[in-house]
């Protein structure tokens, strides 16, 4: 009775929430990595640079300047941390569908480990 | 199979009929739940270190030992750990529903501690789940012991099949798919009986077990939140620096993603609502307009959750709310135009920032509305037209008021939010979160009768401020009122009581004495006047004993009599017996209210004005209220006190309300003397012509039939017989023996003396009046003769018969017969 409602959840509700689970976790990349802000502010300065009111004019020059270096620093880090989200959302995708793929093989592994020792 | 009869016509009849109340404790989800008891969550832990040390050991077999065989073996116990291990964490330990029935519904709770040997009725359920945090959550708020609910908790299994279809109703009330030991507590409470005595017992309420079920329930949803998401790492890389406003402001959204603020069910307020659609329909500045305690900053924060959580539209997400404190701006510049440079400094930033929303709370310091303000309404002007940084200000109605009036082109570029006051079931819900937060922050238990009282008193009591935040103050304030760590109806009572003096609470030792003797102790004071005596007394009694209206002042009563006849001292008597002291009354002599302007002066909330009736309530709200000569004040002034007596309270000039609920109102007037000596003279008792006699103020328009109408009791005040007199004057000498108990002398005087004291003193027209200054001349004079010429010592006795009396007649008084006529007669309505 408990190896047969063991079974039952295992091949059923199990297996469903492993498939379920592959969009969440992806969903959580996403998100921690903020990749929609980051895309959406791809080519803005990082961080921003203040001018005061009355600034004087090579004040602005200068801040424009700086502006310019600033959106070059913002695009290469974002840049590089969208490339690290790609690659952990490649692995993420890549490891949940292997689980999804061993996942009904695990119950069998267990009598499949002692056969296998045992002839070996 | 254990199984309770299903009630499936009665839930239908509810509308719940979707739902089957059998209980089938051998199904294969009742057995999970109980294998998943089992293996527990030290079985779970257990399993997984078995599982791992067993994994390790065939890793380094077959790296290190090189012994695959025996490695791939290993394999097979490790995931015979692992497989259930991963089993119970993903289903034993979470359950979630299975179908509509009763059992496919209950929590995994509920069903893994039930047995299938064991019969089932409402007290082997209670057994059952007793312990779970749920039922202790319930009984603790309700204050109810275990003992109480073992010896109330029934043996008969129809009350439990009752207590599981209310239990599946509340669940549906309140959308839950699972009937978790809340609802199932709440059932067991409100099927059985006794327990529904034992709950009107502890003055709780049906809906208060639904309310705390629904409590349960949001506590348990805040609890099982997924991990809340700020925006990841690259959140604010596309904003600037703000390195001034993090200086004066105080950075709300910070202050939530670091401590973890929750505003819960308020981020989804209309309020909060109404702001985040002004916004995105392109508003520049947003006004909350609403009272002190209403929720304006809250609002405010619970904005600020919604925003940095990114629950909001793109061009809002993850904007950071900054408040900025007009004091510490003030405090940090040199002058006026550093003050003003630093302003536009801030707003700069904030719009440079990009994702900084500004928030000015109490705005109305940032235009010159406080002491020690600067008038800022030029720079913020100039802030709202360029439209570079979305701003939110709160603002006081009044405060409003006055923006709009002086400046009008400001007040035309804000978006207008009026926050309106909650319903008392959204002030309770608002309660209920605080008092979770007051029970973590003070380790205390705040039962559930406590947060009803708060808001009843609040209500009663705190006029300037309103919900939920006067109610959570005042629930703050009873924390220092605790008993054994338990926050209770009666210390939020003792709160209400100190720090606004007057008495709520049940009357109890002295104060019920007092009560039940009230006559008898005003009679210590003053003769006679029984029939007033009792009526003030009676007013006394149902205000404490809680039978009076609560929503008018404890009492109204119009002293009609002669002057001299115990109308003042009554209220005296009352003041000093009941309310503490003498001074414990505020007393107007409305004479100096025969002007129109009058009125102003009555309710003048300015602290310069003494005359001010609204000034000397607020500072007194238990106190007896004293007006003499009530027929000389101005017409408006009498209008005035018909809404005081039905509404048991006024508003001040500033729009600020007062209560008189819990004063006693005692007017007085000498209208119509000379008629009640005529009467009593001519041997007629006071009631046999009180009718009359009211009609006749009536007729000669001396008082209008509504202010009359309004009175609790109009009393007459007969004039003093002699032998009445001579029991004034044994009062009287008990109080210079008083001031002479400082010399250790007594004095006393024969009865023969006595006799000549009221002969002396007896006016019919003055009444006791002029008994005190003949005892003065006559008594007091001839003391003083004696002591200052050594003829009495510390520690003598002394009567003195009438040849010691230094009596001389009495100077005659003008009466109150010729007094002035009121200036108007009184205005009809």
């Amino acid at each position: 009775m408990l190896v047969l409602s063991f079974l039952s959840w295992w091949y059923g509700p199990g297996w469903k929430q492993v498939f379920g689970s592959l969009g969440p976790r992806l969903k959580g990349v996403l998100t921690g990595f903020s990749v929609t802000q980051l895309l959406r502010t791809l080519a803005q300065p990082w961080r921003r640079i203040i001018t005061y009111p009355g600034a004087s004019l090579d004040a602005k020059v200068k801040a424009w300047g700086d502006n310019m270096v600033s959106r070059a620093i913002g695009f290469t880090v974002r840049f590089f941390v969208l490339l690290a989200a790609l690659l952990v959302l490649i692995a993420t995708a890549v490891l949940t569908i292997a689980e999804v793929i061993v996942w009904p093989l695990l119950p069998l592994a267990v009598p499949g480990c002692l056969i296998v020792g045992l002839v070996l | 199979m254990a199984a309770v009869a299903a009630g499936r016509a009665r839930l239908s009849d509810r509308g719940a009929g979707i739902v089957s109340v059998s209980l089938n404790l051998t199904a294969p989800r009742a057995q999970e739940a109980r294998i998943g008891r089992a293996i527990g969550s030290n079985g779970y832990k257990v399993l997984m270190i078995v599982g791992s040390l067993l994994l390790i050991g065939a890793g380094l077999l077959a790296t290190i030992g090189h012994e695959r065989r025996l490695a791939i073996l290993l394999l097979s116990p490790t995931l015979a750990c692992y497989l259930p291990a991963t089993w119970w964490k993903r289903q034993l330990s979470v359950l979630p529903p299975s179908g509509n029935d009763l059992t496919g519904r209950l929590s995994y709770a509920v069903l893994s501690s039930l047995r299938p040997g064991v019969a089932l009725q409402p007290q082997s359920m209670w057994a059952a789940i007793k312990d779970h945090w749920q039922a202790r959550f319930f009984v603790n708020h309700l204050l109810i012991s275990d003992a109480m609910m073992a010896q109330n908790m029934s043996t008969d299994p129809a009350e439990l099949e009752y207590a599981l279809q209310l239990a599946t109703d509340l669940a549906q009330k309140y959308n839950s798919p699972v009937i978790d030991t809340g609802f199932i507590t709440a059932g067991l409470l409100l099927a059985s009986k006794s327990m529904r005595q034992l709950l009107v017992q502890l003055k709780a309420q049906e809906t208060d077990i639904e309310a705390i079920a629904g409590w349960i329930g949001r506590n348990l949803e805040e609890a099982q939140k997924a991990r809340r998401n700020f925006g990841g790492i690259g959140r604010d890389w596309a904003f600037g620096f703000t390195p001034l406003l993090n200086r004066f402001g105080q950075n709300v959204s910070a202050a939530i993603t670091d401590h973890g603020a929750n505003f819960g069910w308020m981020t989804g307020s209309d309020g909060v609502k109404a702001i985040e659609t002004a916004f995105d329909n392109r508003a520049s500045a947003v006004v909350l307009i609403g009272p002190d305690g209403i929720g304006k900053s809250t609002s405010v924060y619970a904005l600020a959750q919604r925003l940095i959580e990114g629950h909001t539209s793109r061009r809002l997400a993850y904007h950071q709310i900054i408040s900025l404190n007009a004091t510490d701006i003030t405090s940090n510049a040199r002058g006026p135009g550093e003050l003003e440079q630093m302003m536009l400094n801030l707003a700069n930033e904030a719009a440079h920032a990009g994702h900084v929303i500004l928030f000015l709370d109490d705005a109305q310091l940032f235009l010159g509305g406080g002491p020690g303000t600067f008038d800022g309404t030029q720079i913020l002007l100039s802030i709202v037209q360029a439209q570079s940084v979305p701003i939110i200000l709160a603002f006081a109605p009044n405060d409003y008021q006055r923006l709009r009036a002086q400046n009008q082109s400001l007040a035309s570029l804000l978006t207008p939010i009026t926050l309106q006051e909650l319903p008392e079931s959204g002030v309770m819900r608002v309660l209920e979160d605080s008092a979770v937060g007051l029970e973590n922050k003070h380790n205390v238990l705040v039962v559930y009768e406590a947060l009803h009282e708060a808001y009843r008193l609040s209500g009663r009591y705190e006029q300037d401020e309103a919900d939920p935040g006067k109610t959570i103050n005042l629930l703050a304030q009873a924390v220092s009122h605790i008993e054994h760590s338990i926050v209770t109806a009666a210390s939020v009572q003792q709160a209400v009581e100190q720090t606004r003096g007057v008495k709520v609470g049940t009357a109890e030792g002295a104060e019920t004495d007092t009560l039940l003797h009230l006559e008898d102790k005003i009679h210590e004071r003053m003769i006679n006047q029984s029939h007033a005596v009792g009526v003030v007394a009676n007013a006394l009694r149902r205000a404490r004993a809680g039978v009076a209206n609560p929503r008018r002042p404890i009492g109204s009563f119009l002293f009609l009599g002669p002057t001299g006849v115990g109308k003042t001292e009554l209220a005296k008597a009352i003041a000093a017996v009941y309310f503490g002291a003498e001074g414990n009354m505020v007393r107007l002599d409305m004479s100096e209210y025969q002007q129109p302007e009058s009125v102003d002066r009555l309710l003048s909330n300015g602290r310069e004005e003494h005359q001010s009736l609204i000034m000397a309530v607020r500072e007194q709200p238990f106190s007896v209220v004293l007006l003499d000569e009530i027929e000389k004040a101005h017409p408006n002034v009498l209008n005035l006190l018909l809404q005081l007596f039905d509404e048991g309270h006024l508003t001040d000039t500033a729009g600020k309300t007062v209560s008189f609920k819990d004063c006693i109102i005692i007017v007085t007037s000498n209208a119509g003397a000379q008629t009640i000596r005529e009467h009593v003279q001519n041997g007629e008792s006071l009631e046999s012509f009180q009718a009359e006699f009211i009609d006749q103020l009536i007729n000669s328009g001396q008082f209008k039939p509504e202010l009359l109408n309004r009175f609790d009791e109009m009393v007459l005040f007969g004039p003093l017989q002699p032998k009445e007199l001579a029991q004034v004057v044994a009062l009287m000498m008990r109080e210079i023996n008083q001031t002479l108990a400082n010399q250790n002398i007594s004095v006393e005087l024969t009865p023969a003396a006595i006799q000549k004291v009221v002969e002396a003193g007896y006016d019919p027209r003055l009444g006791a009046r002029p008994m005190r200054r003949t005892l003065q001349r006559g008594v007091e004079d001839a003391v003083a003769q004696k002591i200052l010429r050594k003829e009495i010592a510390a520690g003598d006795h002394v009567t003195l018969d009438v040849g010691d009396l230094t009596l001389s007649p009495t100077p005659t008084a003008q009466t109150e017969d010729q007094t002035p006529a009121p200036p108007a007669a009184p205005a009809s309505n």
